[in-house]
């Protein structure tokens, strides 16, 4: 439907003159300039992003055999992936642009340069009870959606990658004292976010807390800084990121688990497992893979770029 | 069949909590809905004002937008209540509007020959509301209110978005650690099924019981 | 307004309207001095600070809820006019005279009245790709929620029907029409009128019932507004914004209906004579079955 086709790369050039003209206005419009915090990531993450995709490889022709999922991706002109919206740095939609940016969006833009030469993705937005179907129906190609890979779900579905390994980490209100890692939880009460590793993740790292589940990002952050819980469990990544603009919070702590991210595909379909693990290792080999880090989660991150996982290294995988 | 029957703890759970979510909001929203359809019918026209805006306003808003709002926006002018009570007041709140008008619809079935004997034998509006109009008319909307009370439990599912871990939130995070969509949502589903027509058969029982022969 | 409204109470005397009159102004000054209570403290958490309500000055944000909210209406469109046409087909068939056709349609209401309808996208998205139904995106939304609202139209055209006077049909019948040509020519057209206040609140219902878009990815406004939550950190402005759009765009709808039915109720009784009860009753006791 047309209403898709706002996350269709092919508007790429229409949408950043768009851009450049609004952050104009914007700049014009509102007199106290800088100040407005409200819209990170404009025209300058782009402009990186595009760098990458540019230098990016391609596949050569004996790559792809006739008749394979590639060789369809391929004729088909664009690649369907599964993904979030709203998981900043990760996959979130700019609604400025109409882009979606972020270290999987990114990653799922360079194997679509990868099979047709250009980055064409068509984003699917699925939840997490629904991605497992939509890798079954084929109404995807590949999921990019911080899947953790795990034995169960690879009976269902082919896990490529991991293509990142991160951990969940603890945050809570910047006054609070009393806990300084993962295991001052006991008998608190922790904010996690719905259908994210941290509910199964949790009860096993802190038994004894009391979990409290919210749909959104959005609403765990809002939910700690009211004090309905104690302390918010999530992707180190992803609370770096909250704590950066928002004051009222912080990290503590190292990350506690390690979630490796695998790409999901089809179960029965082995040879696309095994082109896009091949994918995989030339980009992370050719620096590829750091730049896209640097350009996303790198921005919130301290520390330096950290050693791409290896392929296979995790159990369903 | 392993992903449903190895966690039945955790569905048994979620189904308690769904079906006592369920009980507390009938309750607050039948409460709700005989008090906003009085006030729509009273003499005092800023109180039918009041109600007017009540139902217009609750009736235009998904209920997702006023959970959010309720939890997240009320504690920043200084309200915070526990998350099951939030969702059960915005939850008792909506349904509250609907079954108001569903009351109201009920008076209005209600003979003009009944509000004239109340008021002949010297009723106050109160009174003839009490003892005549509102027995008389609850009966004959037993069947729409049964089918509120049916969305009602549907819509608890949303309590989920605000931290209530009911059958639905029970349903995903097994889903989460089983990856079987089909087997834990077919059982969910299954289990609302039950209880939707449990309401249904409770509120034909109500019906044939206090059914007004004419 | 309504006949018992009007007898349920005396006409105020004087003195009741000057005590009306008092209460009314103190109540309002309550309601008043509540809100501004509540502003207050919102704007001294700092939620009403300028940048906080900054991006939703922009167009791009504007033409992002608004793209938003046309897929929230085509969703909403395409459901309404399918569901309304099977709702009827079905109040028809439950109203035949066939047993069959009886059967069958009231089977078909009594079954999709009790199950969730997002069970029934659940059911769209990962049971029927198995069997070889694979809808486009639009559609995996519509298709069942047009299975879910047909039962509830089903019922209201139900309702209508039978609360119209048998001597419609009666008459109808005498004068030499066919079953079918009395439905259409005669029932239908008044039992329709009269509904009008249900099938608007059923239809608003429906509208609301596209956010559960968001489970088959088709962004629709309420996901779209989560989307702008994440992306601005703005949770409870943006929900604020998307709330107030729902409720001009509903509204607006309740209104359109109102004015149709005021309009309507003017060709009718005219129509009739005026002599024939000119204050039916508006409301069905159907008409809030959602």
């Amino acid at each position: 439907m047309s209403i898709l086709s706002r996350n269709v790369t092919r508007r790429r050039a229409l949408t950043i003159a768009a851009t450049a003209v609004t952050v104009a206005l914007a700049a014009t419009g509102c007199g106290d300039g800088g100040s407005a915090p409200a819209l990170p990531g404009a025209a300058g993450g782009d402009k990186a992003a595009q760098s990458v995709f540019d230098a990016a490889p391609v596949a050569s022709d004996a790559e792809i055999p006739a008749g394979s999922t590639m060789d369809k991706i391929r004729k088909r002109g664009y690649l369907t992936v599964g993904g979030s919206l709203d998981a900043p740095l990760l996959s979130q939609q700019n609604p400025v642009t109409g882009e979606i940016e972020g270290f999987d969006a990114d990653m799922a833009k360079l194997l679509a340069k990868y099979i047709i030469g250009k980055p064409e993705v068509k984003t699917v937005t699925i939840g997490t009870q629904t991605r497992e179907a939509m890798l079954q129906a084929k109404e995807v190609d590949a999921v990019f959606q911080t899947y953790t890979i795990t034995p169960q779900r690879a009976t269902q579905v082919a896990f490529a990658g991991p293509y990142l390994t991160s951990g969940l980490a603890v945050a809570v209100r910047k006054d609070e004292t009393s806990i300084k890692s993962v295991k001052d939880l006991a008998g608190k009460t922790v904010i996690v976010g719905a259908n994210t590793p941290a509910v199964t993740a949790l009860p096993e790292a802190a038994p004894g807390s009391k979990q409290v589940a919210f749909a959104t990002d959005p609403q765990a952050v809002q939910a700690l800084l009211q004090k309905r819980g104690d302390a918010y469990v999530q992707d180190f990544t992803l609370l770096a990121s909250n704590a950066k603009s928002n004051p009222g919070m912080k990290v503590v702590g190292e990350p506690f688990t390690t979630e490796a991210y695998g790409i999901g595909l089809n179960h029965e379909d082995t040879e696309f497992k095994e082109f896009v693990n091949n994918w995989l290792r030339k980009i992370q080999a050719d620096g590829t893979w750091a730049k896209v880090w640097q350009n996303t989660l790198g921005s919130v991150v301290e520390g330096g770029t950290p050693t791409p996982p290896a392929i296979g290294s995790v159990e369903g995988s | 069949m392993d992903a449903l029957t190895g966690h039945l703890g955790e569905f048994g759970h979620g189904l308690v909590t769904t079906v006592h979510m369920t009980v507390v909001t009938t309750i607050g929203a039948l409460l709700l809905g005989v008090i906003v359809a009085t006030l729509r019918i009273c003499p005092v026209p800023l109180l039918r004002g009041v109600g007017t805006v009540y139902v217009e306003v609750l009736q235009n808003l998904p209920l997702l937008a006023l959970l959010v709002l309720f939890v997240f926006a009320l504690p920043t002018i200084g309200i915070t209540f526990p998350l099951f009570t939030s969702a059960a007041i915005v939850i008792s709140a909506y349904e509250g509007a609907y079954l108001a008008e569903a009351i109201r619809a009920g008076i209005n079935t209600v003979g003009v020959g009944q509000a004239e004997a109340a008021r002949a034998i010297g009723l106050t509006f109160s009174q003839s509301l009490r003892y005549v109009i509102l027995p008389q008319g609850l009966r004959a909307v037993i069947q729409p209110m049964g089918t509120i009370c049916i969305a009602l439990l549907m819509n608890t599912s949303l309590a989920a978005a605000v931290g209530v871990v009911e059958l639905t939130q029970a349903a995903n995070n097994v889903n989460l650690v089983e990856a079987q969509p089909i087997a834990v949502f077919t059982g969910a589903g299954l289990a609302y099924m039950l209880l939707a027509l449990l309401i249904s058969r409770i509120t034909g029982a109500l019906e044939r019981r206090f059914a007004i022969v004419r | 307004m309504n006949p018992n409204q009007q007898i349920l109470f005396d006409v105020p005397g004087p003195r009741a309207q000057r005590r009306i009159r008092i209460a009314t102004v103190l109540g309002a000054l309550a309601i008043l001095g509540g809100i501004a209570w509540a502003v207050h403290q919102f704007a001294s958490h700092g939620e009403l600070a300028a940048e906080r309500w900054q991006p939703f000055t922009t167009w791009p944000i504007w033409r992002y809820l608004l793209d938003a909210l046309w897929a929230t209406l085509l969703a909403a469109a395409a459901t309404a006019v399918l569901s309304g046409a099977l709702g009827l087909l079905l109040a028809l068939g439950r109203l035949s005279a066939h047993r069959p056709l009886r059967w069958l349609a009231g089977a078909y209401v009594e079954v999709f009245r009790t199950v969730p309808a997002l069970l029934l996208v659940y059911i769209t998205l990962f049971a029927l790709p198995k069997y070889g139904l694979n809808f486009p995106l639009f559609w995996k939304l519509v298709v069942p929620l047009v299975v879910s609202n047909a039962a509830a139209f089903a019922e209201i055209f139900r309702a209508g029907i039978k609360a119209l006077d048998r001597g419609q049909t009666e008459a109808g019948l005498a004068i030499g029409l066919r079953r079918g040509q009395v439905m259409r020519l005669v029932v239908l057209p008044q039992a329709l009128l009269r509904l009008t206040p249900s099938l608007v609140s059923q239809l608003v219902g429906l509208l609301k019932d596209t956010s559960l878009g968001f489970v088959v990815s088709y962004t629709e406004l309420l996901y779209s507004g989560q989307v702008l939550a994440s992306y601005t950190h703005l949770l409870i402005q943006t929900f604020l914004v998307v709330a107030l759009i729902y409720l001009v765009v509903n509204a607006s709808l309740s209104k359109l209906a109102r004015v149709l039915q005021a309009r309507n109720g003017r060709l009718t009784t005219r129509g009739r004579s005026a002599a024939r009860e000119p204050a039916a009753t508006p409301l069905t006791p159907g008409s809030t079955a959602r």
